[in-house]
């Protein structure tokens, strides 16, 4: 019983992980914006493909050396995966979100349903093709899942630790979002750009005032949050072993709910938000009893936390009381 | 229309533009008698010399008009009254002209993809594209006529019952002829000549004349427009293929409507509408005589109908009660967590993860058809010497459902109630200061949309047969979403027309079925940029879309003054 309560610790906490990287972009963007990016599920998805891309375009290496894939092939994947991100973040902010900023708030919203419904058909429609040429040989279709590429010393690798099985997919995930927390930290406390967005999620009026260019601003929320996603990407690949056009809908709205879970606008919530609703959704299957407690259930437990949260600690767990600003 | 040629050039250019741009027009008269087409495989057959197809007489309204629109000026305006000084002759020409072009370059289109390339298109269909042009460029060259102030023509009542009974007639036939085209070529080119009709008569306008003699006749539009709707399956010829995509347009039609007062109404935005519907559904198709019901109790239709409204509603308490309380977008997301949580309980209520109640995901098959005091939906029935087959019976029941719903919607829209939505909508602080319960009337709006939606779903699982959880995913509430914010929030009219449109074009359009979703999301997008109060705009929400558009102000202030008399829109009710 302890050593399975172990085990479902560190499953929890690995699909938390991914929650959290995902949950920061919503929180960022919500923080500034006042916008659900109901596309942010999808920029994950891109993130993911985008890795996948250049893996196709490194040779498709299989045969790299443990070291080599670790230091030059990994990181590599993650860079593109950002890039593709952080690019597809930028432009739906640009050409969807940015002419409706003073516009009811219902109409952003729909856009990014718009946007979400978009990019998904168009990866499923156009993935490894030259649109208006045919098809790119040798790509694969994304109609359906595409395996993503198992990089030596992760895939498939496991470590004993006791009588607990962790998976290296897992401490890339942990790993990742350690990096990463440390990474925000510093560009949100230390960076000129952190501070300016800080100042405007707190007061976008006066630190417009104050000389801070709250467009650029909000471009800068929208990329770190797709960089962070594009991780989650790369992380969701290795773990599950593929990808699909769909996968960012249900991990998007998972990740909303650990954002809302951790207090809205809040980044540190956003984590802790990501790691409670892993573990909840780990420990659910395996200490609920009966038929409840099966696998099948696990979505739903996740959400019934959701609207708990709503209803006794609306403000999250981290959050400060919310103020409506409507 | 505003173009950037000179203003001085314009007037110096009137009587040649107008010549040209008769030439043209003639030409494409005269084109609809040659063939369009070498082969007769195209639009439905357009390769005769002489005797046009009924698509290309339909085509011959944009041309005749333009002759019309250019030539009456050149006679004289004066000999047809006061009116004619009031309508925009050139623009509206120029605007048939464009329309036209259009209408033919998707028309040639069609022909060279149909047929394979455009070595295709016969004389005729030259001659049309050469007309379509020098219309449209002579016409550019005429001067921009003022706005149009038809709409302040008086006129005398039965004129204005008459062209509103000749609209819907029109409506009517154009909406069976539509439906009879096997040829999606022909169907994109009657589109596109529709709507450069609805285009023209708009510039012209007629629409704004219509809109007053339909605020004044209000009585009269609707009980016609139902007669028009009643009517339709007679046009059919016990024809079974079309009933079936009329029935689907007015399930999909009055759960659209349930959502409007969600989100229209009260601007609470509910991503898990379908979940109603589902609920709905699920709970008729329980308590219906399938031999996979999973219950013992089997109440008449009636009841069942009660029930299944009275399920929908108490989950939508269940949702809302916690939910309403927090900020707006907070709702938006829980709605979409509560549809997959009802999606995945579906599936899992399959007796293995969960008890029996829906045999997971295999749904309930083979609910049998209904039948009210003897009277069997399945059977066809002979009425006036046309066939009435099952989707006619289905078609007349919505038909019902939806009147009801309808009056359930204007006689709230008027109410105190509707008022305090409104007010929540537009600024929920404000209302609250105000005294309005928001809470309360939240939660009554989305109770009750719930219910509508479940009353649609027990229907809707007689109709379908058999009920699944996989029809029930987040897509579907995404498209009613579309038809409500595509048609315009917040009217009946406007979510009519939405549901029809994003209902037929998949059905009319299926090769191009695979892209449907991706142009469906385009266009999400596109509106929210450029038209976010939808086809048919709620004048009160036009003003919130553009709230600093102040031409568009005065134009709408203007127009309530001219028919109302008074700025409030809202006749029925007392004012404070």
């Amino acid at each position: 019983m302890v050593e399975l309560f172990f085990q479902q610790l560190i499953n929890g906490l690995s699909l938390g992980a991914l929650y959290a990287l995902i949950a920061v972009g919503y929180t960022v963007v919500y923080g500034i914006v006042q916008l659900i990016n109901f596309a942010h599920g999808e920029i994950f998805m891109i993130g993911a493909f985008g890795a996948f891309v250049t893996w196709m375009l490194l040779g498709r290496p299989t045969d790299w050396s443990v070291a080599t894939s670790l230091l030059v092939l990994l990181p590599l994947m993650i860079i593109g995966g950002m890039v593709a991100s952080v690019a597809t973040a930028v432009a739906t902010e640009r050409f969807a979100y940015r002419p409706l900023r003073n516009a009811p708030r219902l109409a952003p919203l729909i856009s990014a349903i718009g946007v979400s419904v978009f990019l998904q058909e168009f990866v499923r429609l156009f993935f490894g093709t030259i649109p208006f040429v045919g098809r790119i040989p040798g790509w694969p279709d994304a109609k359906s899942a595409v395996p993503f590429p198992s990089i030596p010393g992760i895939s498939g690798q496991t470590i004993q630790l006791g009588g607990v099985l962790i998976q290296m997919p897992a401490i890339f995930t942990l790993g990742a979002l350690a990096v990463s927390t440390v990474f925000l930290w510093y560009f949100v406390n230390r960076t000129k750009t952190g501070r300016a967005m800080v100042a405007t999620s707190q007061d976008p009026d006066t630190a417009r005032l104050m000389g801070i260019n709250v467009d650029r601003v909000i471009v800068a929320a929208f990329a770190v949050g797709a960089a962070l996603a594009a991780v989650a990407g790369v992380a969701h690949g290795l773990r599950y072993g593929n990808i699909d056009f769909r996968m960012g809908f249900l991990a998007g709205l998972k990740a909303f709910t650990a954002a809302v879970l951790g207090g809205i606008g809040n980044i540190n919530g956003a984590v802790v938000g990501g790691l409670v609703l892993g573990l909840a959704e780990a420990m659910a299957t395996t200490f609920i009893p009966g038929q409840f407690g099966s696998s099948a259930w696990k979505d739903v437990w996740a959400f019934v936390l959701l609207i708990l949260v709503l209803v006794f600690r609306p403000q999250g767990l981290l959050g400060a009381k919310v103020v409506d600003r409507a | 229309m505003r173009t950037v040629i000179p203003d001085e050039l314009k007037i110096q250019l009137r009587y040649p533009a107008r010549a040209v741009g008769l030439v043209g027009a003639v030409a494409m008269i005269i084109s609809v008698f040659l063939p369009w087409s070498y082969g007769h495989g195209a639009l439905d057959d357009v390769g005769f010399s002489g005797s046009p197809s009924p698509l290309q007489l339909v085509f011959l309204t944009l041309p005749v008009l333009v002759v019309v629109l250019l030539g009456v000026p050149l006679v004289g305006k004066a000999k047809l009254g006061r009116w004619a000084k009031t309508v925009a002759w050139n623009t509206t020409a120029k605007t048939t002209a464009i329309a036209s072009l259009g209408a033919v370059v998707v028309a040639m289109a069609a022909i060279a993809i149909e047929l394979g390339g455009l070595v295709n298109i016969e004389v005729g269909g030259w001659v049309a594209v050469a007309g379509a042009v020098l219309s449209a460029v002579a016409t550019i060259f005429l001067p921009d006529s003022p706005e149009p102030t038809l709409s302040r023509v008086k006129t005398a009542r039965w004129v204005q019952i008459l062209a509103i009974v000749l609209v819907l007639a029109v409506v009517l036939f154009s909406a069976a002829y539509a439906l009879g085209m096997s040829d999606a070529g022909a169907f994109l080119v009657f589109a596109a000549i529709l709507t450069g009709l609805v285009l023209a008569l708009r510039q012209f306008g007629v629409f704004g004349w219509l809109g007053n003699a339909s605020a004044n006749n209000n009585r009269v539009l609707v009980v016609s427009a139902f007669a028009v709707a009643f009517a339709f399956p007679f046009t059919q010829n016990g024809s079974n293929a079309n009933m079936s995509i009329a029935s689907q347009v007015l399930i999909f039609a009055a759960t659209a409507l349930g959502l409007n007062i969600v989100v229209g109404l009260v601007g609470l935005l509910d991503l898990g509408y379908i979940a109603f519907l589902g609920a709905g559904a699920f709970t008729a198709a329980i308590l219906s005589e399938s031999a996979f019901s999973t219950v013992n109790f089997h109440p008449p239709f009636i009841v069942t109908v009660l029930i299944s409204g009275t399920v929908a509603s108490i989950l939508g308490l269940i949702i809302g009660a916690p939910t309403l309380r927090v900020s707006g977008d907070y709702l938006a997301i829980v709605t979409l967590a509560f549809g997959e949580i009802f999606r995945i309980t579906m599936n899992n209520l399959d007796g293995t993860d969960g008890p029996n109640v829906t045999n997971g995901s295999d749904g309930i098959p083979g609910i049998p058809d209904l039948n009210f005091f003897g009277f069997d939906f399945a059977q066809p029935h002979v009425i006036a010497g046309i066939e009435i087959g099952r989707f006619a019976n289905y078609y007349w029941l919505m038909l019902v459902v939806i009147a009801l719903i309808i009056v359930v919607f204007t006689n709230m829209n008027h109410s105190r109630i509707g008022r305090g939505w409104v007010a929540i909508r537009e600024d929920e602080l404000a209302a609250e200061a105000m005294g309005v319960n928001t809470f309360t009337l939240k939660l009554l709006a989305f109770a009750g949309g719930a219910f509508l939606a479940g009353v649609a779903g027990s229907v809707k699982a007689h109709y379908d047969v058999s009920v699944t959880p996989d029809q029930y995913v987040f897509l579907e509430s995404a498209f009613l979403l579309a038809a409500v914010v595509l048609g315009g929030m917040g009217t009946v009219g406007g979510v009519l027309i939405g549901a029809t449109i994003l209902k037929l074009l998949p059905e009319k359009l299926r090769f191009f079925s695979d892209y449907r979703l991706l142009l469906f999301g385009l266009l999400m997008i596109l509106m929210m940029r450029f038209r976010p109060e939808g086809i048919v705009a709620d004048e009160r929400r036009q003003l919130e879309f553009h709230d600093e558009d102040e031409e568009l102000a005065d134009e709408i202030e203007e127009e309530l003054i001219a028919h109302h008399g008074h700025l409030n829109p809202e006749r029925k009710g007392f004012e404070l």
